[in-house]
């Protein structure tokens, strides 16, 4: 084949016949890349929603799992505050109990004191009954 | 007896609350770590806030200007002071403006407190020095100064001496500089609280290991609670000495001045970090650490006499409950009530404003009268009539409600008299000194003047304790008076121009109460309950008292037992550890003081031979001698074989005259002097005479002798007998000198006394025909 002048000096002729001064062949490709290009773009930004969604959703559950997880320790703490407590509360009332047995043991010991008076009133009124 | 504590729901302070103080019955000043000042008004319910402090103010002790000194209201503005952590304390006034900083100490200043009068103020610091500040807050010295932090001071019951902490020990350093010293380890943890109450002059304290302790102020320990769960952290006096309040981490407890405790409250307060009684004794405060203030009142206080018991339910109301029917009367006030008694068929309610008096058989329509100044302090009752003690003076009611009158003396100090050192009978009262502890004053309840010379009794040593009888006449009434070595003592509270004749009944006594119906006293001797059926027959015969006691073994009491009442024939003692027990005395000693008094002297002897007593036979003997009765006392004596005593009693009947007689029986219950008195009144020199030389004392009789220029010579011939009988030689220089001018005649001097006694006779035989002779005119 013959050297196309125009090609040597770098004019093309298309399909249409229009001049151009890109070789028809490297235009197409490079158009086709174009697309192709803005393909890739188009997949790219639709995998970056995909994944933001994805880390949000993540990040949701991260938190909570945290605040369960804070949950679960609160409620650790507090049962073995729980634990603590009845300790304190059962001191309290052991310390109350104590104070009742001594109460109790004073009454006791009152009552023993009057019961003798009893008795020895009883003796008394016996003996004075029998004198007379 | 307890504690009604009130919490509020939300605490009103924001930060722990570290000081508590009260301005009237009802007004509580409150501090706290926020720098808040609170005021709470408890008959309104209000809190309102006071002042808000400078931020770099942390509050760490508050105490109000004392009110009333001596009876005597201050005159000055209410103010108080406020210490902190940054090195000063605070004068300010009541409406909280800060009239004056002071930089007092280096680090925190831990306490702060004015003494009883208000004129000096005392801080004591982390520094570890102890500083004393003049009323209006300028430095006088620096009392003490040790390594460690002081973290509790409080003043003496006179103001002259201090007490503080110093680690795990106790000083009490007086504030003359040369005067000794008492330090004492006390504790096992650090102290971190203590306090000193003025009337019964018994010291608090309480520290890190969690005990509190009960000391006398020569630093003898009297209690020691058992361990508690944390740390003492608070305690205070109520002011009449009674009770005491200790605070800990959640804790509050009601305690006997003797140590144990009534009741435990638990509170969910955090730490009680101050606790305040009001001046009255009937609320306490006390700062909490979670931003509280918790208060509380004392409930369910019982009196009882014979079948009534009452008790306080509320704070305004009574219960009284006829044990016998079971009867109950509520009684309302429109007041607190502050103090009560219970005695001789009368009820006495003192409150803030009014005195109500009730008697036993009508609980409705009590008599009511209004109080000059409503703190009254204790109450007295005897048969008749009443006496107030408030910080101002005593006052003596009738149970009309009659003002009698309103004893006072020189230096007399009403604000901190006890039961202990006062007493009443129906007609005197006796009140121990302060000042000088050996001084006992007494007064007439009519008239308010001091009985007699207006001198008042003056004991050997400090007397601790003292107590009037019940039912004596008026001219024989006696005191009895246990003094600083427990010694017990028992004297006439008239003494009829002579000087106080002070007789020893008892060592070792502990406490001592009398009868409310008869002279019958109890006490508890050593560990021996002891009681003194006729405490009068050491006057008469001394010999035998011991015979006139009824002992009981009172080793089953256990430590420290305290009489409270002997009334009728049952004794109600107060054991260490707080337990009740009674105790049944015989009724026969009452009933032979019955019909020893009305001289039913048959009677007497008909119960003594029914209840067959020994110790009966030995009360009859002495109260016949001490009327001169002599016959009875002749048969009471045989019937517990003191022959020698019989044998004189029959020579005291048999002398010729009424005087010689009367001069007999004094002689025989040892009043010596009286005797003699009796005799030379009567004109019987010689008689006289022969009494002395019969005791042996012989420069009284050759006195008597040569004053009366007669039996000169019977006094020498006697003296020669004696001392021939021990083979002695005549030394005495008097006796010599008059030996030269006498001629010793033994015959004569048997004539001269045939001769006194016949006149004697003579002369009485004259006496009682002109008495006999008298009545027919």
């Amino acid at each position: 084949m013959a050297k196309d002048p125009l090609a040597e000096a770098g004019f093309h002729f298309d399909e249409l016949n229009k001049l151009r001064i890109l070789e028809p062949e490297v235009s197409q490709k490079t158009t086709e890349l174009k697309e192709e290009c803005k393909e890739f773009v188009d997949k790219i930004g639709h995998f970056q929603k995909i994944v933001g969604g994805l880390i949000e959703l993540v990040d949701e559950l991260a938190k909570e799992a945290e605040t369960e997880k804070m949950k679960a320790i609160g409620a650790r703490n507090l049962l073995k505050s729980v634990a603590k407590q009845r300790e304190a509360q059962q001191q309290q009332l052991q310390a109350l109990i104590a104070e009742k047995k001594m109460q109790l043991e004073r009454y006791r010991i009152e009552y023993e004191a009057l019961s003798k008076v009893e008795a020895e009133q009883n003796e008394f009124i016996d003996q004075f009954i029998l004198q007379k | 007896m307890r504690l009604k504590t009130s919490l509020l729901k939300e605490a009103k302070h924001k930060e722990l609350v570290s000081c508590v103080g009260w301005t009237t019955a009802d007004e509580l000043y409150s501090c706290s770590e926020d720098h808040q000042i609170l005021k709470w008004n408890l008959l309104t319910s209000e809190t309102s806030l006071v002042v808000k402090l400078q931020e770099d103010i942390y509050p760490t002790d508050l105490h109000w200007f004392p009110k009333t000194v001596g009876g005597k209201k201050q005159t000055q503005a209410e103010v108080f002071v406020l210490t902190s952590t940054d090195g000063k304390f605070h004068l300010a006034s009541k409406t909280g403006r800060i009239e004056k900083s002071v930089e007092a100490h280096k680090g925190a200043v831990l306490a702060g407190r004015w003494n009883y009068d208000g004129s000096a103020l005392i801080t004591a610091g982390e520094d570890g020095q102890i500083k004393i500040w003049s009323k209006s807050g300028m430095l006088r010295s620096t009392l003490a100064q040790q390594g460690s932090p002081v973290y509790s001071v409080a003043w003496g019951p006179d103001s002259d001496r201090i007490l503080y902490t110093s680690g795990r020990q106790l000083v009490i350093k007086p504030l003359q500089p040369s005067a000794k010293v008492i330090q004492w380890r006390s504790h096992d943890g650090v102290i971190l609280k203590v306090d000193w109450n003025s009337v019964n002059d018994l010291i608090l304290s309480g520290g890190e290991d969690c005990k509190y302790k009960v000391w006398d102020s020569y630093g003898h320990l009297l209690y020691t609670s058992s361990s508690h769960d944390y740390p003492v952290t608070s305690l205070s006096w109520a002011p009449d000495g009674e009770v005491f309040a200790v605070g800990s981490f959640n804790t509050l407890r009601l305690c006997d001045k003797t140590g144990w405790s009534y009741a435990l409250e638990k509170p969910n307060t955090g730490s009680v970090f101050s606790l305040a009684w009001s001046v009255d004794g009937t609320q306490l405060a006390g700062a909490c650490g979670n931003g509280h203030v918790i208060f509380a009142h004392v409930v369910e206080q019982h009196w009882e006499w014979k079948n009534f018991v009452i008790t306080l339910t509320k704070r305004r109301t009574m219960q009284v409950r006829n044990v016998v029917n079971d009867a109950v009367d509520v009684l309302e006030f429109r007041d607190r009530v502050i103090k009560a008694s219970l005695a001789h068929g009368h009820l006495v309610v003192t409150t803030s404003l009014q005195c109500y008096v009730y008697n036993s058989r009508n609980w409705n329509t009590p008599l009511i009268f209004d109080l000059k100044e409503g703190t009254v302090s204790l109450i007295l009752q005897a048969e008749k009539h009443f006496l107030l003690v408030d910080g101002a003076g005593l006052y003596m009611f009738s149970y009309e409600g009659r003002l009698i009158c309103s004893p006072k003396f020189p230096g007399m100090r009403a604000d901190i008299l006890n039961a202990q050192v006062v007493s009443l009978s129906n007609d005197t009262i006796a009140v121990r000194d302060k000042s000088d502890e050996r001084v006992i004053f007494l007064f007439d309840t009519l008239t308010g003047k001091a009985l007699g010379d207006g001198q008042p009794f003056i004991h050997k040593r400090e007397v601790l304790e003292i107590a009037l009888d019940q039912c004596s006449p008026s001219s024989e009434r006696k005191i009895a008076l246990i003094d600083k070595n427990r010694d017990l003592y028992l004297t006439y509270v008239h003494r009829h121009g002579r000087e106080h004749k002070v007789c020893k009944i008892g060592t070792m006594v502990h406490t001592m109460v009398w009868n409310d119906a008869a002279n019958i006293l109890c006490g508890i001797q050593g560990n021996q309950f002891t009681v003194w059926y006729y405490p009068s027959a050491v006057f008469t015969d001394k010999e035998l008292l011991p015979k006139t006691l009824y002992m009981k073994d009172g080793s089953e009491f256990s430590r420290a037992p305290h009489i409270l009442s002997y009334v009728g024939t049952k004794v109600t003692v107060r054991q260490g550890d707080g337990s009740l027990i009674y105790i049944s005395v015989s009724p026969y000693p009452a009933l032979l003081h019955e019909y020893s008094a009305a001289a039913r002297w048959e009677d007497a002897l008909r119960l003594c031979r029914f209840a067959k007593d020994p110790s009966l036979w030995v009360c009859l003997a002495c109260m016949a001698m001490a009327s001169r009765e002599l016959t009875t006392a002749e048969v009471a004596y045989t019937a517990i074989g003191e022959v020698p005593r019989v044998q004189y009693i029959n020579f005291i009947k048999e002398q010729p005259s009424k005087e010689s007689s009367l001069a007999h029986t004094l002689l025989f219950s040892g009043q010596v002097q009286e005797a003699e008195a009796t005799l030379l009144q009567a004109d019987l020199i010689y008689q006289a005479i022969q009494v002395n030389i019969n005791l042996s004392n012989w420069e009284r009789a050759l006195e008597l002798a040569v004053k009366h220029k007669t039996h000169v010579d019977t006094v020498l011939a006697y003296r020669e007998k004696f001392l021939q009988k021990f083979g002695r030689k005549e030394t005495n220089k008097r006796f010599l000198q008059y030996a030269e001018g006498v001629e010793v005649d033994w015959e004569k001097i048997q004539a001269k006394i045939e001769m006194e006694l016949s006149k004697e006779r003579e002369r009485a035989a004259n006496a009682s025909v002109r008495s006999s002779i008298a009545p027919r005119r």
